[in-house]
């Protein structure tokens, strides 16, 4: 390779520099191949190595084919190839076959089978190497050639262009026309699909079932006998020495060894066949030994004895009828209440066997082992007893017992009652804007207005020197004096409502606008004072009337803004307590002692300190939606209801929790109320009921208030759902008004 | 601040584990553990909550106490089990390698485990053992009568067949039967050994066949323990009675079908005289146990002739008595409701004492005719004293041939047949009672001899009641006939209200205040002397009287403002109380349904037969 470096660039002297110094190596490699005949992988190996060195190899080889010493090197390379083919081919005459075979003869001069080959006849044909291999870059690795046009050389140095590949779909394509294609397997040396040979696939075939790559390997060969059989023993012994004594002559320490053993069968310490572990088992007084202190298991229960029915001649009324036996038979046997029906048989001979003996013993059985067993205390009590024992009603009188007189408002709900102080006078109103006034005694409609809209709350001013009641409707609320007044006490209440001279105006301006017609419209049909509530308030659905009659708190519901207002009427002065509050209100009360005021909200219940202007409590009922509440004279016990049924007593001194629910209506309670002097209240609900209780408050701490349910009123009825909508008491008796849907009002009296 | 409590650490989820947690801990299959647990008698518990008990998770599964299974772990037996896994693994090669010399001397050595240690564990005291082996016999009675077949080795029903033949010997030696019951399933036995009921169930004589869905390995397990405890249990009873345990087996007898008589019960003093006696010497002489128990055998047999004999010498006072007997109860039910629901109770009370003359039957030989299964009327009426024989086709060695003057009863299971027969056939026949079998059963249960006639040959038989009773307040059919009268008494009510017409006005006024006095105890008394100075019947008074009373009570049951009070008072109660209440008030108006289904039915029957009767 030395003259290649002078034809050469100077640019590139450095780097055939580097070649010079790589080349000669790859000469001797080439060299000492062909002395010691190594093998092809060796060869192959070392090739690779060398190639993988070198990176510019190729360009050099390029420039230096024409060379002489390039074609030497070729020629070189042409004679390995040749021997080393030669050499496979000869490796392979025997397993691959691409040969003519080998044939058997039987030699006419030993008689033995030997193997003839045929001759090589040493013609044109004959050298594989000729065969034209288009591609002469010998073993390298092809991925050189990757991004290059061409895939190598042929044998004149010119470049072997990359064979046209199709896409993926000629690809398979071709697998569909080419019937062959399956055995053709990819060949690197060409870039493209070569079919394999019948040997080759011969060859895959047998390297896949594990069987040896060798066709003609014969694994059952029949063994060839050198030494035994007819006429081949050695006569002569393989050596002359004397046989040794031990050979002929008993073992001494054998025969102490089995001596010993002799000795211990006739002693019986060894058993010539250990007797047989005895299966056989034998009681024995188990129970003789003390038992251990252990307390023993809990027996497992007994299965329940057999009773008459089970028996097979039980009396007649025991045998089931058709219909008990279609239901015994539809049921799954594990819902059957007993395991078999009944039968009768007339007498012992005709009784069958019994077809699930086995599997009631399985069952009882799964049972034992399978059934987790609890142990249960079973009560034996009269179950009346649980019911708790409370004075008897009619030791609690007097309390409301029957519908004593009945009035009616037509074709509309009656929405709202209220008595007067006196308890002599009831107004009522109904969502068509009548407001009625009757007496309680009579029951005769004494005097009615008509309002635009639903009366939504009334309420009578609880001052006896003066009289009259407020009425909610829409926006506004309206104070009417009711007629056949007293003089005195007529003035009195004109003076309070309508005063000659306006209270000063308060310093903060309210929106809300106390109006009072000139006294020459007064009438007994028109109101005398009239708030008007702002705009989209809504209707005032719930009056409380502070205890002095001075203040009316107002709820009013369905508006935009929350509406909780206090009215003063001797100052004609309407104030919102409440900036904000969360949740809407439902109901407000004032305490009937300190001044303390509770809100419901739709869950919870705050009782704030109106002097101190804060928050004292907050009440947790656990009611979904509150309707309504009220607190007992007294002060401390407050009962609220919801519409989930449910009543709360509350014992505002001991905790916010109720100390007692109750949930006996069977819909919405709508309205309660705690009788001002007798220890009763009543709630009322949409189930059409009323239900009266005893409550009585013991002054000690340590008795609880007892409950005692006394009567429940019945006699509304239900109309679009909704029963009872409010009870109110009648201050002095016992008696008790009720408005409901129906438009009825009913007074219950003792 | 307390210690912090890490979850999971203690409580629930330490006591308790679930089942393929303990598997895992055993180190065994699951069958291996189920056969644990059979053996030692561990069964799941229920936690309280299942959640807690499972780190939070529901799913299904159940939970053994984290202690009982510390316990299996020690247990030898599973030592054992282990060792027969391999076994089996050494067993299988040998017999894979054709190894057979090997393979023979492996199943010769093949690891064998006792149950003596489980039986002393679970049964630390004999009575312990005694109370639980209801189950246990039941289980033998019935593979005693199972096909052997591959899974069934013949020397497994082999076994069985000798413990129930030995537990039959026993309870005839002892005479400790108390009560039979033939029921659809089989028949029910109770016993009362050492103040314990033993109650145990024997199918019919039938092949009975292992359905498909049970499995056999199950109770193949049950039943190698209870096996077990039997054999123990019958060792101890044996020789606590003096008797050879296990009792010797006659081949030829077992072969020519003796049954049960194929055993010999020996008495353990005659065979042992080598052995060591207990001989204690009172008044210079020797007396042995043997003696001791002889002169109180006797004494009790003498006690037991004495019985007999009275019974012999005057039986029509006997049946008398009887008679006297069944007539009470419905006289003393029809005057008051209240009164026949405590008679019968009593009455079973007062049989208890009366069932314990065992003797019932020493006074009778009976003969079993060939349609009646042996084995039960055998082993019942010996228990009770009888003698009994029975023709060859129902097995050899019987001890009467059926032409034997000593018999007086042939229990017969046959309808009528009229025939010829010979005056001497005749003769015969006369001289014996022909029962039907239930007889010996309601005689057994009754405590006494009922009279032969409702149960002879061919008749239709009363019904066959349970001896265990029922549940308290449940319906009891031989309380029926109170009902039936009352039905009478209403139907001659309104016959007695038309006659009343004609009675004067001054009688009825009385029997008005008798109805209005019928309340008190006293004015009752007034009213009573009234009305028998106004001269009316006594019947008549009576009638009125139970009429009264009837209103009343039904008047006070339905008591509408109590009941309305009691309502109201339901309010009252806490949820947890609402619910114990309606749970109970269910359970109770089940109750209650069933009885008055029962009793309306029985009243149709009776209307229907009635109205036969008038047709």
């Amino acid at each position: 390779m030395a003259p290649q470096a002078p034809g050469r660039k100077s640019a590139k002297r450095k780097q055939s520099e580097d070649d010079e110094e790589i080349a000669p190596p790859q000469q001797e490699l080439h060299s000492t191949g062909v002395l010691e005949m190594l093998s092809d992988e060796e060869d192959e190996g070392d090739a690779s190595s060398d190639d993988g060195e070198v990176d510019d190899f190729p360009e050099i080889v390029n420039e230096s084919d024409s060379d002489d010493s390039g074609f030497d090197e070729e020629e070189d390379e042409e004679d390995e190839d040749e021997e080393n083919e030669s050499e496979s081919d000869a490796d392979s005459d025997d397993s691959l076959h691409v040969f003519p075979k080998a044939k058997t003869v039987t030699s006419e001069i030993t008689n033995q089978p030997k193997i003839v080959y045929p001759e090589i006849e040493p013609n044109y044909d004959s050298d594989s190497s000729t065969e034209d291999t288009p591609n002469r870059v010998g073993n390298v690795p092809m991925h050189w050639y990757d991004d290059l046009p061409h895939i190598g050389y042929d044998i004149n140095g010119k470049k072997v262009l990359r064979p046209a590949r199709g896409d993926e779909l000629d690809k398979f394509l071709a697998t569909v026309d080419d019937s062959s294609a399956w055995t053709s397997a990819f060949d690197k040396n060409t870039q493209s699909e070569k079919p394999l040979t019948p040997e080759e696939l011969d060859l895959i075939r047998r390297l896949y079932t594990n069987e040896n790559p060798d066709s003609t390997y014969d694994p059952y060969e029949p063994t060839t006998e050198w030494f035994t059989g007819k006429g081949k023993e050695e006569v002569m012994p393989l050596s002359g020495a004397l046989q040794p004594k031990r050979r002929w002559v008993p073992s001494k320490w054998e025969k102490q060894k089995v001596m010993k053993i002799v000795r211990a069968i006739r002693h019986g310490r060894i058993l010539p066949s250990k007797p047989k572990s005895s299966s056989k088992f034998e009681p024995f007084a188990i129970w003789s030994e003390p038992s251990s202190s252990h307390p023993p298991p809990l027996p497992a229960p007994k299965p329940a004895l057999p009773t008459n029915a089970e028996s097979y001649n039980p009396p007649a009324e025991y045998l089931p009828t058709e219909e008990e036996r279609k239901a015994w038979e539809s049921l799954d046997p594990e819902d059957r209440e007993r395991n078999y029906l009944p039968q009768k048989y007339s007498s012992l001979r005709l009784v069958p066997a019994y077809d699930r003996f086995v599997k009631e013993r399985f069952f009882r059985q799964l049972d034992l082992y399978l059934a987790p067993r609890v142990q249960r205390v079973k009560l034996n009590i009269d179950p009346n007893s649980l019911i708790p024992k409370l004075p008897s009603p009619s030791s609690l009188k007097p309390f409301p017992n029957y519908r004593s007189l009945q009035f009616h408002h037509s074709n509309s709900r009656a929405r709202c009652i209220s008595v007067s102080p006196d308890g002599a006078w009831v107004v009522s109103g109904d969502e068509n804007g009548n407001v009625s006034l009757w007496e309680i005694i009579v029951g005769r409609e004494v005097k009615r207005w008509k309002f635009e809209g639903k009366i939504g709350s009334l309420a009578w001013c609880p001052r006896t020197d003066v009289s009259y009641f407020a009425v909610g409707i829409e926006d506004t609320i309206h104070f009417i004096i009711p007629p056949n007044v007293d003089p005195v006490v007529l003035s009195l209440t004109r003076t309070i409502l309508a005063p000659a001279t306006l209270p000063p105006a308060p310093t903060a301006p309210s929106p809300v606008k106390w109006v009072t017609p000139p006294s020459a419209s007064w009438s007994l049909d028109t109101p005398i004072l009239t708030i008007n509530l702002t705009a989209s308030t809504g209707m005032p659905t719930h009056f409380c009337w502070h205890r002095r009659g001075d203040y009316l708190a107002s709820v009013s519901t369905g508006g935009i803004q929350g509406g909780v207002w206090i009215h003063q009427i001797t100052r004609r002065h309407s104030q919102a307590p409440f900036k904000k509050i969360k949740g809407t209100v439902q109901s407000v009360l004032f305490h009937p002692l300190k001044p303390h005021f509770f809100v419901a909200t739709q869950q919870y219940i705050r009782i704030y300190n109106l002097s101190e202007q804060k928050l004292v409590k907050t009440l947790l009922p656990g009611i979904k939606w509150i309707s309504s509440m009220d607190v007992h004279p007294s002060g401390d016990h407050l009962i609220v209801g919801g519409y989930d049924r449910k009543l709360c007593w509350f014992d505002l001194e001991l905790s916010e929790k109720p100390y007692k629910v109750l949930r006996y209506h069977s819909r919405a309670i709508r309205s309660l109320q705690f009788h001002p002097t007798y220890p009763l209240f009543a709630s009322s609900s949409d189930d059409g009921s009323i239900q009266i209780f005893h409550s009585r408050v013991y002054n000690d701490l340590m008795t609880d208030p007892l409950i005692v349910p006394l009567k429940i009123l019945r006699g509304h009825q239900i109309t679009d759902g909704l029963g009872v909508l409010q009870v109110k008491w009648c201050g002095k008796n016992p008696w008790l008004v009720s408005s409901a849907a129906d438009g009825s009002v009913a007074v219950w009296c003792s | 601040m307390g210690r912090l409590r890490v979850k999971g650490k203690a409580g629930a989820a330490k006591n308790y584990t679930t089942r393929s947690a303990a598997v895992k801990k055993l180190q065994c299959s699951l069958a291996d553990f189920r056969r644990l647990c059979i053996l030692k008698g561990i069964f799941p518990r229920e936690p309280r909550s299942r959640k807690k008990a499972n780190k939070g998770s529901s799913a299904p599964t159940s939970f053994y106490y984290t202690k009982d299974i510390a316990y299996l772990a020690h247990e030898p037996i599973l030592k054992k089990l282990r060792e027969h896994k391999a076994f089996a693994k050494k067993l299988s090669r040998a017999l894979g390698r054709g190894e057979w010399s090997s393979a023979k001397s492996l199943e010769e050595n093949k690891p064998v485990y006792r149950l003596d240690h489980i039986i002393k564990e679970r049964y630390p005291t004999f009575i312990d053992a005694i109370r639980d082996i209801d189950d246990a016999l039941c289980m033998v009675f019935l593979f005693a009568s199972l096909p052997s077949n591959s899974r069934l080795p013949s020397e497994l029903v082999e076994n069985c067949a000798r413990l129930a033949a030995e537990w039959q010997l026993y309870v005839m030696h002892s005479k400790s039967l108390r009560k039979v019951f033939l029921s659809i399933k089989g028949v029910y036995y109770q016993a009362e050994i050492m103040d314990q009921t033993v109650t145990w169930l024997v199918p019919y004589l039938f092949t009975q066949n292992v359905p498909a869905d049970v499995d056999i390995r199950v109770m193949l397990t049950f039943l190698e323990l209870y096996q077990t405890l039997l054999s123990f249990v019958f060792f101890k009873l044996y020789t606590d009675s003096g008797l050879v345990y296990p009792p010797p087996l006659d081949a030829k007898k077992d072969e020519d079908g003796a049954g049960v008589d194929a055993f010999d019960l020996q008495d353990n003093t005659r065979q042992s005289t080598n052995k060591m006696t207990k001989v204690t010497e009172v008044d210079g002489r020797q007396i042995t146990s043997k003696v001791v128990r002889q002169t109180i055998k006797s004494i009790a047999s003498d006690a037991n002739a004495d019985a007999a004999d009275v019974d012999m010498s005057n039986p029509e006072s006997l049946e008398a008595d009887v008679e006297e007997e069944e007539e009470f109860v419905p006289r003393a039910s029809a005057t008051d409701k209240t009164v026949t629901a405590a008679l019968p109770t009593l009455q079973t009370l007062s049989t208890l004492p009366q069932t314990l003359s065992t003797g019932l039957f020493s006074p009778y030989t009976f003969f079993l005719s060939r349609e009646t299964p042996r084995p039960i009327f055998e082993f019942v009426v010996r228990s009770f004293g009888g003698r009994i024989g029975w023709p060859s086709s129902s097995g050899s060695g019987s001890p009467y041939d059926e032409t034997d003057p000593s018999i007086t009863h042939i229990i017969i299971d046959r309808p009528l047949v009229e025939k010829e027969e010979t005056t001497e056939q005749r003769e015969l026949r006369l001289r014996r009672k022909f029962v039907q079998p239930q007889w010996i059963i309601d005689c057994i249960n009754a405590g006494k001899i009922l009279l032969e006639d409702t149960y002879a040959q061919g008749k239709p038989l009363p019904p066959h009641l349970s001896p265990f009773g029922e549940y308290e307040g449940a319906y009891i059919p031989s309380a029926d006939s109170a009902n039936v009268e009352a039905m009478e008494d209403e139907e001659e009510e309104e016959d007695n209200e038309m006659i009343a017409d004609d009675e004067d006005d001054k009688t009825r006024d009385i029997l008005e205040a008798v109805t209005a006095a019928a309340s008190e105890e006293t004015s009752l008394r007034a009213a009573e002397l009234a009305a028998e100075a106004a001269g009316v019947d006594f019947g008549a008074f009576e009638a009125t009287v139970k009429k009264a009373n009837k209103s009343q009570s039904k008047r006070s049951k339905n008591d509408p403002i109590e009941e309305a009070e009691q309502d109201m008072n339901k309010m009252m109660m806490s949820n947890k109380q609402k619910k114990l209440y309606e749970k109970m008030k269910y359970s109770n108006q089940k109750k209650e349904a069933e009885r008055n289904d029962l009793e309306s039915k029985k009243k149709e029957l009776t209307k229907q037969k009635r109205k036969e009767g008038r047709a």
